[in-house]
């Protein structure tokens, strides 16, 4: 019977242990935090997350490091803002 | 046999009983629980009825595989025309209810009719009576349970009963069960209420006959492991749903303020981790509770804190159970509230008035954002100070609405629709709903994907019908593809960004009949692919059907009772006048998504807004997938295929 | 060797019942939590799950109140057990057991009780969270010493920090 795996059992393989996904829609690159670490930062986009760690080797997000995260947003709509402004100015 | 259970027919104005038996066509064509309920709906409902009228139907429903072996098998569906939409109204718990109604003989209850005063029903094994409820009416939740145990001598009776704000008529009542499993959405127990029906009461020593038992054990243990190995569901043993929130939160997928932003802010202390950590710290280390036969136990008990808070609204010290995301979402984000207690408190509230907790919150977060406004001001609110944060003006407002104890509580009881017509000035422009439904906590404006399910969903606005809740793992495509071209070919675009409109569609349409199917046979959907890729569907349970209840569907059988029974909720739901444009009952979005932009969360979230064009055509094209014309209507040949032809014409089949 | 026994730690337990399930699929082809063997007792108002089944006890009162002697016990497997070709079905043994865990089926008019699945428990091998387990006696005490200090230390903490800190 273990032969017939279903496509949801064959999936399994790709499940990754000890690694978390940036929350960052459009990054979504892995990170893998030093064991116990409270906090990791994406190589990729910059995002910086608390971690909690379910049990050991099982990390997960808890929340954004509030100041970064929210300095980088504000960053991102004011320059919307400014692009917005612009293309007014154009028109 | 798993496969013998009956329906019941109580008419409660008359007093009549018919106990009628389910034909294996039957079966083959709607499986069971919430996709004949739907069946059973479009027959015993008359069209166009008021829905809090006699002419309404409440059905209760066991799923085909409920109280067998497969994984948590324990789902309740309950359906009527919604008093809220006007609509289909279906929601669907957990708990021991639905496995009791089998071991009592029964799958489905369909209730007509109104008594001229409160009663129960009382189904045991094999036999239904109607009761008088005068010893269980104006109870609560929890106390009308113990107190029909008491009433007939057995600690073992499950119930699936409603609250006080059911009886006070409350547009968005829950029918609960336990502590407190929720089936919500659908105003089921409003339902309940205007018929006088207190509860559903159930026990059964019945056998259901497992058709390969030594089979069925050891595939259940694989099966079970499967689910179990996943990490989301051993996050979900660990912290319970509040960790979807969380994470949600994190990249800022949360209507907050209403829908003023999309994030909450510093909120640590109602994030999961402190949760669990007060839930363990008030019950003990071993803090979380099953549904029948589930080894996820997603659910957290608590006892609310001794809080100024607590101690005003005399509960401190009281026990319950979660809270979950739609809590948080409900009494945190939306209101802008960050305090624990206010969570807990919250929670507990609704649990014992049996209302929905989605709703409510909803309620509450667009008056207040109304008050800030100024359209509502302290005349209105009886000089309640009802703005964004303020825990006891939340609190406060739950009582007013259960009790419909002041105008404005007595308003807003009636639900968004109705309320923004009393209330005019323009409120409906800051009404965030679907079909009149309130949207539950996320928000959408960055994932078209998941703001076409909310925008298509049979019961209004929810994640809980077609939600391609995966889409937000950036799965690799090869792996998307392997998913989505499963139980039937589909080699369309498909895309791993959750921000694009591309194969969003056919994703919305797969978990559409994905769920339906999950609910016919009333397992959980914390068990299938809804928040794991890797989690059971279509092949994995052609085999536990088979090895349970020895019924032989194949994957795509079952897909396509699941096509079938969608169908059929949708021909309600145009029966009773969903037209896809319409702002009150149709298939689409309120203006803010299209038009105010997200302004909190990740860095590629903010700036955000659907884009209306290609929302319509996502939406013309998962039509085109579902067999409907251009506006949504099932086409003949569609209907012809799934045997539908003649609903209208033919006589019930059960 | 030291046969093993059941063991609950009803702290453990979800109240999910599947322990229920399997043990009436495995003994009766049926899923019917009246025929298991094991019953999980609820609380639930504050949320106390407490799982019954058969001790298995030396001292068996069942075994001593049989008129037959239909009750022995199974030294080398160290359980008790019911030969229902001797028994005559009158219940004295369901009327004495301390814990409820001698059973009667009305249908087929007899007895029922733990027979430890003949060495491989089902609750056990189903029970995610092990609040079932099979141990020899000896583990169990152990088992037992260890978490009653760790509780002895934790009330302390407890105590402490029963209210919460707003
Ligand atoms: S299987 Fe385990 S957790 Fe579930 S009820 Fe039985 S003893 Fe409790
Ligand atoms: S049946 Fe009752 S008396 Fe007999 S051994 Fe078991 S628990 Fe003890
Ligand atoms: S050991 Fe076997 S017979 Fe005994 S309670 Fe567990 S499953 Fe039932
Ligand atoms: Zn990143």
């Amino acid at each position: 019977m273990s032969e017939d795996r279903s496509t949801a059992e064959s999936l399994r393989s790709t499940r990754t242990y000890g690694q978390v996904r940036c929350m960052n829609p459009s990054c979504m690159g892995r990170i893998t935090p030093d064991p116990g670490a409270p906090k990791a930062k994406c190589p990729r986009c910059g995002s910086e997350w608390r971690i909690f760690w379910v049990k050991p080797g099982f990390p997960r997000v808890k929340g954004p490091v509030w100041e970064t995260s929210q300095k980088l947003a504000q960053e991102k709509w004011a320059a919307i803002q400014a692009q917005a402004q612009q293309k007014k100015e154009e028109n | 046999m798993a496969l013998d259970r009956k329906v019941a027919i109580v008419n409660l104005s008359t007093g009549k009983i018919d106990i009628k038996p389910i034909s294996l066509e039957v079966r083959k064509k709607f499986l069971g629980g919430r996709g004949l309920a739907a069946y059973l709906l479009y027959k015993y409902v008359k069209p166009g009825c008021d829905p809090m009228g006699p002419d309404n139907a409440v059905i209760f429903s066991a799923g085909i595989l409920g109280g067998t072996l497969a994984s948590a098998g324990s789902r309740t569906d309950v359906m009527c025309k919604n008093p809220l939409t006007g609509l289909l109204g279906s929601g669907n718990m957990g708990g021991f209810f639905a496995p009791e109604l089998r071991f009592a003989g029964f799958d489905h209850i369909v209730v007509l009719g109104k008594a001229p005063k409160p009663v129960y029903i009382w189904v045991n094994d094999g036999v239904v009576e109607i009761r008088d409820a005068k010893n269980l009416w104006g109870k609560s939740v929890t106390e009308a349970q113990w107190a029909v145990r008491e009433e007939l001598g057995d600690p073992d009776i499950k119930c699936a009963v409603c609250g006080p704000a059911a009886e006070k008529g409350v547009r968005y009542a829950n029918v609960m069960t336990g502590i407190k499993n929720s089936n919500g959405r659908g105003g089921g127990g409003s339902v309940m209420g205007s018929k006088n029906l207190k509860m559903v009461a159930a026990r059964g020593t019945m056998d259901i006959k497992i058709a390969h038992p030594m089979e069925a054990l050891e595939f259940d243990k694989r099966y079970i492991e499967q689910i179990t190995s996943a990490k989301v569901n051993q996050t979900m043993g660990a912290l319970g749903t509040p960790f979807i929130w969380g994470a949600t939160n994190s990249w800022g997928g949360l209507r907050t303020n209403n829908f003023q932003y999309n994030q909450l802010l510093y909120c640590d202390e109602i994030e999961p981790e402190s949760i669990d950590e007060w839930s363990k710290k008030s019950v003990g280390e071993y803090n979380m509770t099953a549904c029948f036969g589930c080894q996820v136990h997603c659910r957290a008990k608590y006892k609310i804190p001794d809080t100024p808070l607590a101690r005003k609204f005399g509960v401190v010290g009281n026990y319950d159970e979660g809270p979950e995301y739609t809590s948080q979402g409900a009494f945190c984000c939306e209101p802008g509230c960050t305090r624990l207690d206010t969570l807990l408190i919250c929670n507990h509230l609704v649990d014992q008035y049996g209302v929905d907790n989605l709703e409510i919150g909803h309620m509450i977060a667009w008056a207040m954002e109304l008050y800030e406004e100024g359209i509502l001001t302290n005349k209105d609110t009886g000089g309640l100070e009802l703005r964004f944060g303020n825990d006891e003006a939340l609190i406060e407002m739950i009582h007013q609405i259960c009790n419909r104890s002041t105008p404005l509580g007595n308003i807003l009881a009636e639900g968004g629709i109705r309320a923004a017509e009393k209330i005019g000035k323009n409120s409906i422009k800051y009404l965030v709903h679907v079909k009149g439904m309130g949207n539950l906590h996320s928000d959408e404006r960055a994932t078209p994907g998941l703001a076409l399910n909310i925008a298509v969903a049979s019961r209004g606005s929810d994640h809980l019908r077609s939600r391609p809740a995966i889409d937000l793992y950036h799965l690799p495509v090869d792996v998307l593809r392997k998913i989505y071209s499963s139980p039937v070919p589909y080699d369309g675009p498909l895309s791993s960004d959750h921000t694009e409109y591309i194969g969003k569609p056919w994703q919305v349409y797969w978990h559409e009949n994905c769920y339906m199917a999950v609910d016919c046979l009333g397992t959980c959907k914390y068990h299938t692919t809804f928040l794991g890729a890797t989690l059971p569907n279509f092949e994995d349970w052609s085999k536990v059907l088979y090895y349970n209840t020895g019924l032989e569907m194949s994957p795509k059988d079952i897909w396509d009772v699941a096509e079938r029974c969608n169908i059929v909720e949708r021909l309600f739901n145009i029966r009773e006048g969903m037209k896809k444009d319409d702002p009150y009952k149709g298939e689409i979005l309120v203006d803010r998504y299209f038009n105010e932009p997200a302004r909190r969360g990740a860095p590629d979230v903010v700036g955000k807004t659907i884009d209306r064009q290609k929302f319509i055509e996502m939406r013309a094209e998962f039509y085109k997938y579902r067999g409907c014309d251009e506006d949504g209507v099932p086409k003949p040949e569609t209907l012809k295929r799934l045997g539908l032809e003649n609903i209208d014409k033919e006589p019930s089949l059960v | 060797m030291e046969p093993k026994v059941l063991v609950i730690n009803h702290e453990k337990c979800t109240g999910c019942r599947r322990c229920e399930l399997v043990c009436s699929v495995y003994h009766e082809g049926v899923s019917n939590p009246s025929k298991a063997r094991i019953k999980v007792e609820k609380w639930e108002w504050e949320g106390l799950y407490i799982p019954m089944t058969c001790r298995q006890c030396i001292d068996a009162p069942c075994m001593n109140v049989c008129p037959v002697k239909a009750i022995y016990r199974n030294e080398e497997e160290g359980r008790v057990h019911v030969d229902h070709d001797i028994c005559i079905g009158c219940r004295s043994c369901v009327a004495v057991c301390p814990f409820g865990a001698m059973n009667f089926n009305p249908s087929e008019k007899r007895v029922f009780k733990c027979d430890l699945c003949s060495g491989e428990p089902q609750c056990v091998r189903f029970c995610d969270m092990k609040a079932v387990d099979f141990v020899t006696p000896s583990k169990e005490s152990l088992i037992k010493k260890r978490n009653a200090a760790k509780k002895i230390a934790d009330a302390k903490k407890l105590a402490t920090t029963m209210s919460y800190e707003a």
